[in-house]
């Protein structure tokens, strides 16, 4: 993969598409900081900047979109070409679904209450944070190709679901005190399983960034940490 | 120089360039006209010959033969007598020199017509009839205007008793002109009237036949073999060059060649058209070999492999499919290098044929002569009747090459057409 | 899993000083398409060449090295290639029929061979063979008409006709499509998808989609060695060697 396409439009196509992906992917990773910063701080800011960064995460969408129509119809792409591109509509369609659900969290954000315990809110911050890491990490991956690096996050997802765990147990345990904050804590159980929703679309993306490295699915079933009876 | 400038300037190189080719066709074209021309102009008298209408009487006392006679019977037995009084009735004569001069005005062969009109209708004793006796030389020539009157007697070849004669022959209708089939007939003969080119035809064409016979099968097979399954190597090379040299060999050599070795050496009957024919061939293989190569040549290798993916042996690949193709080309090759051998004339002279036969010749052992040999042979005689018939056999050659060459193209489109 | 038809090993194939073919170990299977590509001067039509010994008509061409079909040596001095021919059959680049009528091309392999005595017999053959070239009902009322007045795709599948006139076992194909239209290419592709089932197929091709869509087997050649052999799909979705990804992506400079 280190010399060039003979024909330089279509490695130029294809560059163009990992761009749009990584760009995309740089988008979503703000839109999730964002929506933290909503949940934990009220942001009011955060929440404006978050419904315009939606629309622009869509536009790539359909940019991405055409450009892979594109790439298949004119230049029949073989082998790591044929991974990247098919990669890239997958990719693509799991950040969509992280920014929306970023998107979603913010939406609802409400004061907090005065009584909240600090534990709780750290939890949350700590699941927040993880999951933004595996963010980070896994389009690390897909920019530099990084088998391993990919694997891991597709690992570190049982992680994700155990703060998961401790994050909503902490919540239910503040909503049972307190009867008056079922809205707030309604709210804040559906961010937490926002959350855990985007850490396996964060795996899922780990999955496609190892299919295009290797060419072959990684074997097994993912690892899972506890689940929370819902 | 600008644009509109340059184009002018080609402009007018193309005109000039298109001028100078149609002036050279039209050249060309005068050359031949006139060739033509003067050829048909002095040759085309040669098909007609001159015949006086006499009546003869077969009196039985005079003939010695019966009605109801064999051919052998007539053609011994002796009509002078009778030849003389019919000829002698034509005029009436005072003395021994005017009798001979009316005599003069019959051909030699006189006698030899009358026996002819017995022998296709030999009921004819006792009886009279009309016939037409072939005129001399001189009166022909006369006839077809080809003698100056005005001169002297003494430097005209007919008297002017003979002149006398002639005009009051024509006023009576007496002198007519017929279709020369003695042209075709006849071999050589020392007296213009009588002489054909019948002996020159045969001989030519047996010289052909045999011609063709020896160098086509020869020079294909030989074309086959060099160029399909001979090795490539220096001694093809050798062979290849030295068939192209031959093939600008004069002629002449090949008659030298063939005097040494065909007559000295083994002897073979000379002045024949087999001695013709061997010598023809010899100088025709060049001639059919190098069209031929250049027609298998020019066989695209996608035939061969096509043949042979399909399992043909080499052998099969080049006689079923290759030769086929190459065979319009080989086909007029030799068609042209039959009608070059045709007006060959130096080996032929240099191996005999310059005889003077006079014999069509039956088989090709016998001597005989060819067309261009017996053209140089009568361009050589003094006799005016001779010219035109110099003239016409030229005719004849000139027609036998073009329906040669037509035939050649004709050939060659006609089996293009099949395998296209 | 198909049995083996035929099997090259240590195949080296010189044209005088130039080496056109290094150590080839190649096995084709039966009743399969194998499809051979690479790019221009690679070998690949040399190496088809070997199989059906057409390389002998070329004076310089030396062969060594050993290609079985169905366990006979087929470089063996002795063999009959005229028997070999009738069992190997091949189709070239650009149609080439023979400037005869439909009927004769067809019939002549098997008359040079001996098969089909009577006309009926041969008739039955030209019919077979051209049914099976999907050519029949296009040319049936004019057999008498030459060969070269048919379109180019119809004069190739009667070149394929041709071949299989003679009952082969295998057809090899010289980049059969690359003079003709995408119909008539369709067409021809289509048929070899058919053909497959009666006879073993090697096919030369340029173009890596039709590779992919009628071989089961691929292999690639560079600069007179094969580089990659497998599983069509393998080695297209994902070629074990980089100079085999490189080829097929486009990435070759």
């Amino acid at each position: 993969m280190s010399n060039e396409h003979t024909v330089k439009s279509y490695e130029e196509e294809l560059r163009h598409l990992i761009d749009s992906v990584i760009k995309m992917g740089s988008l979503t990773e703000s839109q999730m900081v964002d929506s933290m910063d909503a949940i934990i701080k009220v942001d009011k800011d955060s929440i404006d900047k978050i419904i315009k960064n939606d629309e622009e995460i869509n536009k790539f969408r359909s940019k991405i979109d055409t450009q892979i129509m594109t790439l298949l119809v004119k230049r029949a792409p073989m082998a790591i070409d044929l991974r990247e591109t098919i990669s890239s509509l997958k990719i693509s369609q799991d950040l969509e679904r992280i920014g929306d659900l970023s998107k979603s969290n913010a939406k609802k954000v409400k004061p907090l209450p005065l009584d909240l315990p600090e534990e709780l809110l750290g939890n949350l911050k700590r699941l927040g944070d993880l999951v933004l890491k595996q963010l980070n990490d896994v389009l690390d991956s897909f920019v530099n190709k990084d088998f391993d690096k990919a694997k891991e996050v597709w690992e570190k997802d049982e992680q994700v679901d155990d703060l998961t765990y401790i994050a909503m147990e902490s919540v239910i345990d503040f909503l049972s005190k307190d009867k008056k904050n079922l809205d707030f804590s309604t709210h804040l159980i559906f961010a937490t399983k926002n959350l855990e929703r985007a850490g396996d679309h964060i795996t899922n993306i780990a999955e496609n960034v190892c299919y295009l490295i290797k060419g072959e699915y990684l074997k097994g079933n993912r690892p899972k940490g506890k689940v929370i009876q819902e | 120089m600008t644009k509109e400038e340059r184009l002018k300037k080609r402009h007018s190189a193309e005109k000039r360039f298109r001028f100078y080719g149609i002036a050279s066709i039209f050249v060309a074209l005068l050359f031949v006209l006139i060739l033509v021309h003067n050829i048909f102009s002095k040759g085309s008298s040669a098909f007609m010959k001159t015949a006086i209408n006499v009546e003869v009487f077969f009196d039985p006392e005079l003939i010695d033969v019966q009605n109801g006679a064999s051919i052998d019977e007539i053609m011994q037995s002796d009509f002078f007598d009778i030849t003389i009084e019919t000829l002698l009735k034509t005029y009436p004569v005072n003395d021994f020199d005017q009798e001979n001069e009316l005599i003069d005005l019959f051909t030699t062969d006189a006698e030899l017509e009358i026996k002819s009109a017995l022998i296709d209708n030999n009921n004819l004793i006792g009886k009279r009839i009309n016939l037409e006796i072939t005129a001399s030389d001189d009166i022909d020539q006369l006839h077809k205007g080809n003698y100056p009157r005005d001169l002297p007697e003494d430097r005209r070849r007919i008297s002017n008793f003979q002149l006398q004669i002639y005009d009051t022959l024509v006023e009576n209708k007496k002198i007519v002109k017929n279709f020369n089939n003695y042209f075709f007939k006849n071999g050589d003969s020392r007296d213009p009237e009588l002489a054909g080119i019948g002996g020159a035809l045969v001989g030519s064409f047996y010289s052909i036949i045999i011609c063709l016979l020896l160098a086509f099968p020869v020079a294909v097979l030989a074309s086959i073999y060099l160029e399909e399954f001979a090795p490539k190597n220096k001694i093809t090379d050798f062979i290849e060059i030295n068939i192209n040299n031959l093939a600008a060999v004069p002629s002449i050599v090949y008659g030298l060649l063939a005097l040494q070795i065909l007559l000295a050496t083994i002897q073979l009957p000379r002045s024949t058209p087999l001695v013709a024919g061997i010598t023809l061939a010899l100088m025709t293989l060049p001639r059919i070999i190098i069209p031929c190569r250049a027609s298998l040549k020019a066989v695209p290798p996608s035939i061969r492999e096509g043949a042979l993916a399909v399992g043909a042996s080499k052998f099969q690949s080049v006689f079923h499919h290759v030769v086929p193709l190459a065979l319009p080309g080989t086909l007029s090759g030799t068609i042209i290098g039959l009608a070059q051998a045709l007006g060959e004339t130096a080996p032929l002279i240099l191996i005999g044929m310059v005889a003077f036969v006079v014999d069509i010749p039956s088989t090709p052992i016998d001597p005989s002569s060819s067309l261009p040999v017996q053209v140089y042979l009568w361009s050589e005689s003094a006799e005016r009747g001779f010219v035109e018939k110099t003239s016409a056999t030229i005719m004849m050659l000139l027609s036998f090459l073009i329906v040669m060459n037509f035939l050649a193209v004709y050939l060659r489109q006609k089996f293009e057409k099949r395998w296209n | 899993m198909s049995d083996i038809k035929i099997k090259s090993k240590n195949l080296n194939v010189f044209y005088g000083e130039k080496q056109a073919l290094f150590d080839v170990n190649l096995d084709l299977n039966e009743k399969e398409v194998t499809a051979l590509i690479g790019p221009s001067g690679c070998g690949k039509s040399t190496f088809i060449r070997c199989l059906n010994r057409m390389n002998d008509v070329i004076d310089i061409c030396k062969v060594t090295g050993n290609i079985e079909i169905d366990g006979i040596e087929i470089n063996d001095k002795n063999l009959d290639v005229v028997s070999l021919r009738e069992r190997v059959g091949m189709v070239f680049q650009k149609p080439n029929p023979f400037p005869k009528s439909i009927y004769d091309n067809i019939s002549y392999g098997p008359k040079i061979h001996g098969k089909g005595e009577s006309k009926s017999e041969l008739d039955e053959i030209v019919e077979n063979s051209l049914r099976k070239a999907a050519l029949w009902e296009e040319v049936k009322d004019r057999l008498d008409e030459p060969g070269t007045g048919l379109s180019g795709g119809q004069q190739q599948r009667l070149c394929i006709a041709r071949a299989i006139s003679v009952n082969p076992e295998v057809i090899l194909m010289d980049e059969p499509c690359s003079a003709l239209d995408p119909i008539a290419t369709a067409k021809i592709e289509e048929l070899i998808d058919e053909l497959k089932k009666t006879y073993t197929i090697v096919i030369v091709t340029h173009s890596m989609a039709q590779a992919v869509r009628v071989s089961q087997k691929t292999g690639f050649f560079h600069l007179g060695k094969l580089i990659e052999v497998g599983k069509t799909e393998k080695i297209f979705k994902n070629p074990d060697n980089k100079m085999t990804q490189d080829y097929i992506t486009g990435r070759f400079g």
